[in-house]
């Protein structure tokens, strides 16, 4: 268990920097006086890229406008604003926020399947615009609220939002926490348990081609990456989706707004949707980047299957915890910050 | 040994996700004309602000507000100027003024009110009192940015600052800062990205300082 406890420590530093991204998205709890619906984040320590970003993404809103603002007489209006929204979304979603950190953890801790990673963030996207439409459509349109009720309204989604993180935070918690005990108490070596767990040891042949064992392998050598997702529940991945995404953006927001006052709110709709398209690339990227470090993981950890089972529950667990405490922190923030209203 | 390089790599996707491009964007521009108040005795009193807000947050403060097209009155708008002013507080009121190199710290916001012209842009009014008048012979000067870089403060183009009852002889000067969208003529070089890595104030350096001298 020696050994084990040090690279408990090691893991323990590389969720370290997952908590610098839950800090970084923890000061969106700040309430801003112009803010447009929820808080949006900081702008941290800012590196030469984020300058960059940040270039840019000023230049896609500044088109964002113009655009909407063309709808009126240019027919070629919506092409451009189609292109500034998708291009918008790509670089916003490129900043922090707690949507990443939740998917991010989420990812580390439960899901192993790339596709339905890029799925769960697609539909995470998809949602934020909806969010927006909805509010928006809802809010403005039918009822001609003021700006106040909207951000009202939207500080209340948020707050939903973060009770949704922590609730998925406290359910993966508990469920990646058994899972951590079970792994634990499992003895050293035991090939038998593998299978009666339903073969979360996966054979594979490493580097003798000749190798090869049967469906019952007597020993094991690699985890299946695809097995450790053997607790996967499409209820957990639904409450990721909703824990991300139901928060809507500024940008998508004040989109609708404008083109509403334009006389063009389908066309703000359409917008927001490509915005969401755009979001869903880059947060798509980043929920990849976590399924392949996983596997990466699982796989060079091959010849010490269960010093890396362990490990890998260890990570998930961590990563569980880290949702749950960062749900419970944003409520938390939301709750005793000064209120906009 | 292998078991680093797994780590390794989840601290790689940690770090990833954490990707310092931590950039919040401007999603609100203002641009801001400002009138440096003085006592009768020639001290400097406060800063008079008069912000005038782009066209998409105009339209989402005017929404839902005025009658028939026309542009909400002052008395419509009151309620969202008295949050805004509330809520500028904890922020300092964007305003960063210096005297003799520290820093001057502000009262709460006076007369503050907001208004919509006939196309439809919202300007907020709102007078910044100094917490103690002070004497104008010695350097004084402030800038106004957002350090979260949600509003992007630009000083408007013309006559941005003026003197109200200024002793004889003081005048103010605007120091401009680096521009930040001048890269689309420059090369992806390193000397590029140093420029681009302004540190944590983003906005600060992004912001003109104005400064006022007097004899």
């Amino acid at each position: 268990m020696r050994v084990l406890s040090r690279d408990c420590a090691l893991l323990l530093a590389a969720f370290a920097a997952l908590l610098l991204l839950q800090d970084a998205a923890l000061a969106q709890a700040m309430r801003h006086p112009f803010a447009v619906g929820p808080s949006e984040g900081p702008i941290g320590a800012t590196s030469g890229l984020t300058g960059l970003l940040l270039a840019w993404q000023s230049k896609f809103h500044m088109e964002l406008q113009s655009a909407a603002k063309a709808l009126k007489t240019d027919p070629f209006a919506f092409a451009s604003l189609a292109a500034a929204s998708f291009a918008y979304g790509v670089f916003h979603a490129a900043g922090p926020g707690h949507g990443k950190a939740v998917l991010a953890s989420y990812m580390i801790a439960n899901e192993t399947a790339l596709r339905r990673g890029l799925l769960l963030a697609g539909l995470a996207a998809l949602l934020q615009g909806a969010v927006a439409i909805a509010l928006v459509g809802v809010a403005a349109v039918l009822f001609g609220a003021t700006a106040q009720r909207m951000t009202d309204a939207a500080t209340w989604i948020e707050t939903a939002s973060y009770a949704a993180i922590a609730a998925l935070g406290a359910r993966l918690a508990y469920v990646k926490g058994r899972a951590l005990l079970a792994a634990w108490r499992k003895p050293a070596f035991a090939p038998a348990i593998a299978a009666a767990r339903g073969g979360a040891f996966a054979c594979v042949a490493v580097d003798d081609p000749s190798h090869v064992h049967g469906p019952d392998c007597g020993h094991a050598h690699a985890i299946d990456a695809a097995r450790l997702s053997a607790g996967f529940r499409w209820g957990d991945a639904l409450a990721t989706v909703v824990a991300a995404g139901l928060r809507p953006c500024s940008g998508a927001i004040l989109v609708l707004v404008f083109t509403l006052s334009q006389g063009a709110f389908m066309a703000g709709a359409g917008a927001t949707l490509l915005m969401s398209a755009g979001t869903a690339l880059t947060t798509g990227a980043l929920a990849a980047t976590a399924v392949f470090a996983k596997e990466f993981a699982a796989r060079l950890a091959a010849r010490k299957s269960r010093r890396a089972e362990l490990l890998l529950r260890c990570a998930e667990f961590l990563a569980a915890l880290l949702v749950l405490a960062f749900g419970a922190a944003l409520l938390l923030g939301a709750r005793m910050g000064p209120s906009m209203s | 040994m292998p078991m680093r390089y797994g780590i390794a790599s989840l601290t790689i996707a940690a770090a990833l996700a954490a990707a310092a491009p931590a950039a919040a964007h401007p999603h609100v521009w203002v641009a801001v004309r400002s009138e440096v108040l003085f006592t009768p005795d020639g001290k400097i009193k406060g800063v008079r602000h008069s912000w005038t807000f782009d066209e998409m947050y105009s339209a989402f403060a005017l929404q839902g507000l005025g009658k028939d097209g026309k542009p909400p009155s002052r008395e419509e708008l009151a309620p969202l100027a008295k949050t805004n002013a509330e809520s500028l507080a904890e922020f300092d009121y964007f305003t960063f003024a210096k005297y003799q190199n520290a820093k001057a710290a502000f009262g709460p916001p006076e007369e503050v009110w907001l208004e919509a012209d006939d196309k439809k842009i919202v300007t907020m009014h709102f007078v910044l009192p100094l917490q103690q008048p002070l004497p104008a012979q010695k350097p004084f000067s402030f800038q106004i940015y957002d350090p979260t870089y949600f509003v992007a403060f630009d000083l408007e183009k013309q006559n941005p600052v003026a003197l109200a009852a200024a002793p004889a002889g003081c005048s103010t000067s605007v120091v401009e800062p680096k521009p930040l969208l001048a890269i689309d003529t420059q090369k992806l070089n390193e000397a590029f990205f140093a420029k681009m890595s302004p540190g944590a104030d983003f906005g600060m350096k992004l912001a003109a300082r104005v400064v006022v001298a007097c004899p």
